[in-house]
């Protein structure tokens, strides 16, 4: 049985009960070895995040005496073993196994690091305070209490901080949990999970640098993708009314707290609705996922670092909503050109940049200026959940203009503490606006801004054969899986996370 | 299929002056379906076809099927700016449905022929794409599809409000995308229909549908813009679908037995785990080259040393090689590892994995693959590759002695004479016993395993990254899975020891690289070989920081990769590899 089915069926044994006449088969790996004497050794045995204790009794061994104590003597920490034995609970209340036999599976060739703890009483007390802290989602995490603490040899050994930190393997089953609960929320709503390619002959659907790879048999350049969002429009257009793709996305720009190369995204399309049917989606997905996996619809989060006090985030349905123009010109008291195509908008937006000493780096284009002040101005309130919605047309090269907002279009991001979780909109369906639009964005290009959205053809002529009314939505699971495990850094919720090259 | 030949009516109304010409012709002859089947069959080519006074023009040539399609588009946009200029926006926001067309079969499946259902209680609400109609004086029929199906709509002049019927026979073209709402009527004829008291254009589309698109000489296109493939042919859409519930009744079979869904690195400084040519691309802000994971095997088995003790990963894997019926250079797995196993459970998680999808997506385990019988019920056949060769060649490896070139001979001697030289090279260029094996089985058994086998202890020279068997020296335990003809899954009992590990993958590295060397100078000689020996011209470097997570331990365990792919072509009776993936790769447009 696993060491968790172990403690689930003895835990309510009585001090000093041995059921010796059970045999359990045991396994894991052995994390402390403690020796009375040569006849009695305790182990820590971990397998799959739960741990227990071993007490080797040479009476109890099918070994002679003098065996048990030259094959016990050579078990380390860091040792894979096997164990058959009974169950009990020792004198002092610790639920254990006493092994008939112990045999080493895979024997550890190196010295594991141990926690690095100046004095002794200092290790036994934080080692108290790691048992009895146990993490589950939505709590905050202390780093401070993990065996292993180089940040380094964490990422790059992962496999080392998955063993000694006992947190960790509960992150990723929470990432599990995450993406678990985000496919069993679509699939009941009657969405079928697709797959597009990661390699493409043109990089849409996002504003971002791609890696290219070649093909050596087809001689062919290819991208990797930067958003799944074109291909899954035009499985729309194929008939399949409510598809969804979580997948890998690779946008090739620099590193930091919460980018990295490759990262995983979660997109959904959904036909005959729209942006206002999407917010109520998402805020019933995202609470309904914190309720489940926390037990409350508030979480704790050092957003701040670990440095500072932890904040906390309230998921509880609706979350607000600020229309991006207005609120900006309410905060910043200023009235914004209503025509943002305008070079006037352009002028105005550059001049309100510089008075309240927002940078923008060039090329000053009127999308970028509009970015810069939105988060200046709105991001920064936005902690709780929150939708920006009716972000300008040129800001919003797929989306569908507003049916009743000159300028604007249906579209909304969802922020969570001061970050981007989600983008979403009301799907552009127009062949012919969708084509203008990517005219614009060249207009953006060739002032420099290669972050500009490049024209894709097949996606256009794809249009022509008509996609019906639609919306969808972008979430990044990475950043959603950083909130809900208290986690600064994004390397921390990415398994293998790519780091510099070592030299 | 008889909805998908009307196609061609929808260029047939692009012009309003023949529309009326066709509607009347629908009059005299009954239905302008019938005479749009009758030219489909007659006219397979001459695809156009629309009206009388043009088909004299219309030849069978591309160029004039190209001009028809930007005259189409032409008058598709004039009706953009015809509903513009009446307020009506052709590209909608959004519709409300009641139900899906499927439902409403099932719903009213007993409704009998000429009733009609007219209480507020069933006026329903419906949207999809409109691929057929038919129009009388004051009554027109369309056929409307949605995801899950098709039902007809009954448009009668009187029923519909201003207008409205005027705006659907000028307005409204087969593909267009509409929403409508009314109440149930059977026909007489018995289909079931929703009888319109109001309908919406959500998306003008703007392009016709080509014509018997599935048997167009130009495969290439089916794929290159499988939307239209999808629309004009439903099955394909279907595959997609069965794929999600295979992808998904995966899932719920590996988590039911506790495993993890992990997510493993695509981006690699080295690319392990296989042997395969891997794709290389540049990051900029490293300042380094990246390759793309050609298996998730070695990460995942980090995993295990980290103390999970069964995760799985179901994902994309690249590999730089050739395009065919059976290979994409991208292509979906699932790899499983769990500590504490061998192999043998791993054929069980085989079976019950293939088992349960066969049954989610067939609701049966006899299936047809293009024509052969498959049985999958449990258990499969388990046999060695010794013996599978032997049964087949008549060859005992056991009794060979340990010369390679002995080996040989026997080998030629006895299956020689069926041989083409090709793979008579192949068997000659083997550099070990074990490779010799291996070639026989692939060329004389592998196409002879229809019905579901296990192929079991693999010759160590071949499986480096598998555990060697416990009673048999030379061999290892592992198993390929064979369903017609093909590999489907590739387990092992896993290597644990680091040293033999390292000597292992020290010894692909030395082979590869050899290999390389060999490629090199023959290309310096002929010149002529270049593209067979480029195979081989790729790097491979040993995954130093593998090792050394084996160092630190692994515990026992088994693992296995399937290819998803192909388990979705077994299911779904797919030939070609294109036909389950949504867009694959293809060679670049002329």
């Amino acid at each position: 049985m696993s060491i968790t089915e172990f403690i689930d069926k003895y835990r309510s044994l009585h001090v000093g009960e041995h059921v010796e006449n059970t045999e359990i088969s045991l396994a894991g790996r052995i994390l402390n070895k403690r020796s009375s004497s040569s006849k009695l050794y305790f182990y820590d045995l971990h397998g799959n995040g739960a741990k227990i204790q071993v007490m080797a009794d040479a009476r109890h061994s099918n070994m002679d005496e003098n065996e048990f104590c030259k094959y016990h003597s050579g078990v380390k920490r860091g040792d894979i073993v096997g164990i058959c034995g009974f169950p009990g609970k020792s004198q002092r209340g610790e639920l254990s196994i006493f092994p008939r036999s112990l045999v080493v599976l895979t024997p550890c060739l190196h010295m594991l690091p141990r926690h690095t703890v100046t004095s002794n009483s200092d290790e036994a007390q934080s080692e108290k305070k790691t048992r009895n802290h146990s993490w589950t989602p939505g709590i905050t995490r202390n780093p401070e209490t993990n065996i292993l603490r180089d940040q380094e040899t964490r990422y790059r050994q992962r496999y080392l901080d998955l063993m000694l930190n006992s947190e960790v393997q509960k992150i990723f089953g929470t990432r599990a949990k995450i993406i678990s609960y985000s496919r069993d929320f679509l699939d009941n709503l009657g969405f079928i999970e697709v797959e597009t390619p990661a390699m493409t002959m043109t990089a849409g659907g996002a504003a971002a640098r791609p890696f290219i790879t070649h093909h050596n048999e087809l001689n062919m350049k290819l991208y990797m993708r930067i958003s799944p969002e074109l291909y899954l429009k035009k499985l729309v257009v194929g008939g399949l009314d409510r598809v969804y793709e979580i997948g890998k996305v690779f946008r090739n720009e620099g590193m930091d707290l919460t980018h990295l190369p490759e990262f995983t995204m979660f997109e959904f399309y959904m036909a005959y609705a729209d942006y206002n049917d999407l917010m109520g989606i998402i805020e019933k997905l995202l609470s309904g996922m914190v309720k489940e996996m926390t037990g409350s619809h508030k979480i704790k989060y050092h957003g701040n670092g670990f440095d500072s006090e932890p904040v906390e985030i309230d998921f509880t349905p609706p979350f607000r909503r600020i229309d991006l123009i207005e609120e900006i010109e309410s905060r910043a008291n200023l009235s914004i050109p209503k025509d943002l195509s305008s070079e006037t908008a352009n002028k105005f937006l550059l001049e309100a940049c510089e008075k309240f000493d927002v940078k923008c780096l060039a090329p000053h284009t009127t999308a970028r200026l509009l970015d810069k002040l939105v988060g200046h101005f709105l991001e920064e309130t936005c902690i709780n959940p929150t939708f920006i919605i009716n972000h300008p047309e040129i800001m919003s090269p797929l989306a569908k203009w507003h049916r009743s907002k000159p300028g604007l279009t249906e579209r909304f991001e969802l922020f969570v503490n001061k970050k981007e979780l989600c983008n979403a909109y009301t799907e552009l369906n127009d062949p012919q606006v969708q084509r203008q639009r990517f005219a614009e964005q060249l207009k953006d290009r060739q002032l420099g801004d290669d972050e500009a959205m490049v024209l894709d053809e097949s996606f256009c002529s794809c249009l022509e054969y008509g996609l019906p009314p639609t919306a969808g939505l972008g979430m990044g699971i990475d950043r959603l899986a950083m909130l809900l495990t208290d986690s600064p850094n994004v390397k921390e919720v990415i398994l293998f996370p790519a780091m510099k090259p070592q030299d | 299929m008889e909805g998908l030949k009307v196609w061609r009516l929808s260029s047939s109304i692009a012009r309003p002056s023949n529309l009326r010409q066709l509607f009347g012709l629908g009059t005299s002859s009954g239905l302008v379906r019938c005479l749009d089947n009758g030219a489909a069959a007659a006219n397979a080519t001459n695809t156009r076809f629309p009206s009388r006074n043009r088909r004299a023009s219309t030849s069978t040539s591309t160029s004039t099927n190209t001009s028809d399609r930007e005259a189409v588009r032409a008058i598709r946009l004039k009706k953009v700016e015809q509903l513009r200029s009446k307020g009506t926006e052709p590209y909608g926001y959004k519709w409300d449905r009641s139900h899906s067309a499927k439902e409403l079969q099932e719903i009213y499946k007993d409704l009998n022929n000429g009733e009609e259902l007219d209480s507020e209680s069933h006026h329903v609400s419906i949207a999809g794409r409109i691929v057929a109609r038919r129009a009388f004086g004051k009554l027109a029929f369309l056929t409307l599809r949605d995801d899950s199906g098709t039902i007809q709509l009954y448009c009668e002049k009187e029923r519909l409000l201003n207008d409205q019927f005027e705006q659907l026979k000028t307005l409204v073209d087969i593909g267009d995308i509409l929403g409508a709402s009314g109440s149930i009527k059977r026909t007489e004829k018995g289909e079931l229909s929703v009888k319109v008291d109001s309908f919406s254009i959500l998306t003008k589309s703007l392009l016709p549908l080509p014509d018997k698109f599935h048997g167009l000489t130009d495969i290439d296109k089916r794929y290159r813009q499988r939307y239209v493939d999808m629309i004009a042919n439903p099955e394909v859409a279907d595959i997609f679908r069965k794929r999600a519930k295979i992808m998904r009744e995966i899932r719920k079979t590996v988590e039911s037995r506790g495993f993890v869904e992990v997510e493993t690195p695509v981006l690699q400084g080295a690319a392990g785990g296989a042997e395969a040519r891997p794709f290389v691309t540049y990051h900029n802000s490293l300042g380094r080259d990246l390759y793309l994971r050609i298996a998730t095997e070695l990460h995942l088995k980090r995993m295990l040393v980290g103390g999970f003790e069964k995760v799985y990963e179901i994902g994309r894997i690249f590999r730089n090689e050739g395009i065919s019926t059976r290979h994409n250079p991208e292509f979906t797995t699932i790899e499983m590892y769990e500590a504490y196993s061998d192999y043998q459970s791993m054929m069980d998680m085989a079976e019950e994995i293939v088992t349960q999808c066969a049954l989610e997506v067939n609701g049966k385990l006899t299936i047809d693959y293009q024509g052969t019988e498959i049985q999958l019920q449990r258990p499969w056949r388990r046999e060695t590759m010794h013996n599978l060769v032997k049964e087949v060649t008549g060859v005992d490896f056991t009794e060979l002695e340990d010369d390679l070139k002995v080996a040989k001979d026997v080998v030629l001697k006895a299956v020689g004479l069926g041989l083409d030289s090709k793979d008579k090279s192949s068997i000659e260029a083997c550099p070990s016993l074990g490779h010799l094996l291996n070639e026989v089985f692939e060329i004389f058994v592998e196409p002879k395993l229809l019905q579901p086998t296990f192929v079991l202890d693999y010759p160590i020279e071949i499986s480096p990254l598998a555990k060697p068997h416990r009673r048999h020296a030379g061999l290892t335990e592992r198993f390929e899975l064979f369903i017609c003809g093909r590999e489907l899954a590739n387990a092992f009992s896993e290597l644990t020891d680091p040293l033999d590990q390292r000597a292992r993958l020290e010894e692909q590295v030395r082979q590869h690289n050899k290999k390389r060397a060999e490629a090199v100078s023959v290309t310096d000689g002929t010149g002529e070989k270049k593209n067979i020996d480029e195979d081989s011209m790729y790097e491979v470097t040993l995954d130093d920081d593998f090792l050394t997570a084996l160092e630190y331990g692994m515990p026992p365990a088994s693992g296995m990769g399937l290819g998803i792919d192909r388990l979705v072509m077994l299911l779904t009776d797919s030939a070609s590899i294109r036909d389950v993936i949504a867009f694959p790769v293809l060679k670049i447009s002329q």
